[in-house]
């Protein structure tokens, strides 16, 4: 069965190309817009792997990775976390927080795919 | 001169009576001779007789009256003269006795009193001096105190612009060694024409208000931005007018200032890269604009033509990302701003947190670890501190927090810690947009974190404990000692006494974990290398290490008198001197105290044998015994990295990656051997070795080994 991606950012544009990427990559793709309904539908469905904006309305991406971590049924989850800031400080605190990854807007398709894959475990194949 | 006016006096008063005596007989003669005439021959006989005897009678009544003058007035004059004189000129308490001149009348008493009168204001005068001069004085340490400890440079000048005044922070800022000289030109060291400018600026001010132009206070202060004569440096201050309160005159001026060199290249360097950075994006924003709007048009593209576009496309947007990044690194470079920060020690900054928390006395918190440097707005971190702890404190009902300051991998970093609930970071967040005081203009938490650079959270962090996570910018300068910077000193060299490690079997708590046991680890400062052979203690240190943690706030450290000299050659060591000693108590004053300190912890020592054996002479006329349990660092040293023989505590500290911040202290080094101590009780528990008993087994295997190696 194929592993589901859930893609959190409130940007239409970056979400649209996302999307397209994952499902190119054979993922099953769930998408969420704002921290709440990442939350929600990460409980629903746990997906094997989300990739995280920041600056995201409602509850930003830190409360949503640390509130994911805290909950011992997403232990297995991947979490990439994406920022358009890209202080030093905020890749530590992200970390710290329980995500995988982290990958600095704006970043390159390619190396994303690579990054998904290699947490997911699915190789270069 | 006197003198001869006193003896003058005496002639003068003579002189006239003489003249009364030669000139009354004369007068009486000739009035005598003229009768003589008139009255005819005969009468001459008689009138030479009466004439020549009123004549000697009237001498001798003036000579009489001239010997009474000069016994009565005139030297009683003479006297007086004198005493005038000793009193105004040497002998301000001489006395004149009252009744010494009784033919003068009242003039003695009077000239008494008037002495009198005199010695006592004279008194109050030689008073009123001397406090003025002492208050001048103390006015004058108190504005050299205000100098020296003020962050900017301050040089006060007179109208000739020479120098009259300067602290040290002005020679530091101008970059000059040895004295400025006073006296000399202001414009020997920085250039003209700014400071000029700006006193001409206040000169018109001044007149201007003089003349009492409505509304026109005079402005007392003017900017000014100069550099030094070499152009090396950028200074910026100000200026301001030393106006006389009587004539409503400038008298002088004073200026401040501080270094801008830095400053100002920052700000050149910002401006720079913004223009850069906007710039950077018109070249490729037009040509992904003009692509993308081909690739959108209703042209009628053929497949080559779109594959041209698209490259278009992706070659810009990479050379957009590269630009981007470019800048961000720049960017990153620059320091933070204008906002003063400082390199801060953290024992300093945690201990404002911890005493405040005191006085409220609802929260604890203690200092632990190892203090580092960081560099950091001290005063809005504390706040930040003390706001975050009362969020925890509320929130989750914790009582009690560590404050630990730590480095990793180049990084600083303040760190909260409690038994409880890890903090969700919605709530942090919500506590960061609260304003902090209300002295800070509404500064909220999250200010202070952009201010740094920075942001916090919270993290689990040992069993049952989590923490909060504030990292804080590197110091920018180096806080080693002098002597440290130059080369490392030798290591003391390892002392053994085999039979004061003794068998786990006689030490109380030697089935306990180590992790769960009390431990004070400490060192002290000797006169030399030989107790048995009159070396003594002169400092003695120590921290305590509870559940795993250095309490760095309840550490113990005195200096102590040794009753003997310190050889010059171990003060590189230790840096102690006869000097700093010589007020302090002696051992048998400071070792009960260090007694009461230990109670019943473990002791830790780096080479305990050489501490413990100074400690052991010393008990019997201190009236103490140490019979705790020890454990040494070298030996689990020994005892964990068998592969080399670099035991010393430069060697361990280094191994284990603890900075090392006053070494060769007491207190430095039992901080830095709690530090490397902590790490040795993770990797022997590793290892197996888990209780207090089966640490000094370990110890004791060493020992035995060495005790094999020394046979041989």
């Amino acid at each position: 069965m194929a592993k589901t991606v859930l893609i959190v950012d409130d940007e239409r544009n970056i979400m649209l190309s996302l999307k397209h990427l994952m499902l190119r990559a054979g993922y099953q793709v769930l998408q969420a817009s704002d921290g709440e309904e990442a939350l929600e539908i990460a409980e629903a469905s746990v997906p094997d792997l989300i990739l995280l904006d920041v600056m995201i309305p409602k509850r930003d991406g830190y409360d949503v990775c640390q509130t994911l971590r805290a909950n011992p049924a997403m232990n297995h989850v991947q979490i990439i976390m994406l920022t358009a800031k890209g202080q030093e400080v905020e890749i530590e605190k992200g970390l710290a927080l329980g995500a995988n990854a982290y990958m600095t807007k704006p970043f390159s398709t390619t190396e994303l795919v690579e990054k998904v894959k290699s947490l997911l475990g699915d190789g270069s194949g | 001169m006197a003198r001869a006016d006193d003896s003058g006096l005496r002639r003068r008063v003579f002189q006239s009576f003489a003249l009364i005596a030669l000139a009354v007989p004369a007068i009486l003669g000739g009035a005598l001779w003229l009768a003589a005439q008139r009255l005819g021959a005969g009468s001459g006989a008689p009138l030479v007789l009466f004439g020549g005897a009123a004549g000697f009678a009237i001498v001798g009544v003036v000579l009489w009256v001239w010997q009474w003058h000069d016994r009565n007035l005139v030297a009683p004059l003479q006297g007086l003269t004198r005493d005038v004189e000793t009193i105004s000129h040497s002998n301000p308490e001489h006395e004149i006795q009252p009744d010494q001149a009784p033919q003068l009348g009242r003039l003695a008493p009077a000239v008494s009193e008037l002495a009198q009168a005199l010695s006592t204001a004279r008194g109050k005068v030689d008073e009123e001096v001397a406090r003025a001069t002492q208050e001048a004085e103390a006015q004058r340490r108190r504005l050299e105190a205000v100098l020296r400890d003020l962050h900017e440079g301050v040089m006060i000048c007179n109208f000739e612009h020479q120098i009259l005044l300067y602290n040290q922070r002005a020679l530091e800022i101008l970059h000059l060694t040895g004295a400025l000289g006073l006296g000399r030109s202001l414009f020997s060291v920085v250039n003209r024409q700014p400071f000029l400018h700006s006193l001409e600026q206040l000169s018109n001010s001044l007149a201007a208000a003089e003349q009492g132009e409505v509304g026109d206070e005079p402005h007392e202060t003017a900017l000014v931005v100069c550099a030094t004569v070499d152009g090396r440096y950028v200074l910026e201050g100000q200026v301001s007018l030393i106006i006389e309160p009587e004539e409503g005159a400038a008298s002088g001026y004073v200026v401040t200032f501080q270094d801008a060199t830095e400053k100002l290249a920052t700000l050149g360097k910002r401006d720079r890269l913004l223009r850069s950075a906007i710039e950077g994006l018109r070249r490729p924003l037009a040509n992904l604009r003009a692509a993308s709007e081909m690739l959108t048009s209703d042209l009628d593209l053929n497949a080559e033509e779109r594959k041209d576009f698209e490259s278009v496309l992706e070659s810009e947007c990479a050379a957009l990302s590269r630009h981007l990044e470019e800048s961000h690194e720049e960017y990153r470079g620059l320091i933070t701003g204008h906002w003063p920060m400082s390199d801060v020690y953290s024992a300093n900054l945690l201990n404002c947190v911890v005493r405040r928390l005191r006085d409220e006395r609802l929260l604890e918190a203690v200092m632990t670890g190892i203090p580092i440097w960081i560099h950091c707005d001290s005063h809005i971190v504390v706040e930040l501190l003390d706001h975050v702890i009362h969020g925890i404190a509320q929130h989750g009902g914790v009582k009690a927090f560590d404050l630990e300051a730590s480095q990793a991998r180049g990084k600083c970093y303040l760190d909260i810690s409690w038994q409880g609930e890890i903090i969700p970071s919605i709530v942090l967040d919500g506590w960061l947009d609260e304003s902090l005081v209300e002295q800070l203009g509404g500064l909220t938490g999250r200010d202070v974190l952009q201010r740094h650079r920075s942001d916090l959270w919270c993290e689990a962090h040992r069993e049952s404990w989590v923490r909060l996570r504030l990292p804080l910018p590197a110091p920018r300068g180096d806080h080693r000692p002098v002597g440290e910077r130059q080369q490392a000193l030798p290591a003391r060299p390892e002392f053994y006494d085999f039979d004061l490690l003794r068998s786990a079997s006689g030490v109380a708590a030697a089935e306990r974990l180590l992790r769960e046991l009390t431990f004070v680890v400490f060192d002290t400062e000797t006169t030399g290398l030989e107790p048995s052979n009159g070396d003594e203690i002169i400092s003695i240190a120590g921290v305590r290490i509870v559940n795993g943690r250095i309490l760095t706030g309840e550490s113990f450290s005195e200096l102590v008198n040794p009753g003997r000299n310190i050889p010059k050659g171990s003060i590189r060591f230790h840096g102690i001197t006869e000097e700093m000693v010589k007020d302090k108590p002696p051992i048998e004053q400071v070792l009960p105290q260090f007694r009461d300190y230990v109670g019943d912890a473990v002791l830790v020592a780096h080479n305990a044998a050489f501490d413990l054996k100074f400690l052991s002479l010393k008990q019997e006329a201190c009236g103490v015994t140490f019979d705790n349990a020890v454990l040494d660092t070298v030996l689990l040293s020994a005892f964990l990295h068998d592969h080399t023989h670099k035991h010393t505590l430069d060697d361990v500290a280094e191994r284990f990656g603890i900075e090392i911040q006053g070494r060769h202290t007491a207190l430095g080094d039992s901080l830095v051997t709690a530090g490397a101590f902590l790490r040795m009780v993770e990797l022997l528990e590793a290892r197996n070795v888990r209780s207090l008993a089966e640490a000094i087994e370990a110890s004791n295997r060493i020992v035995e080994i060495r005790r094999q190696q020394a046979r041989y």
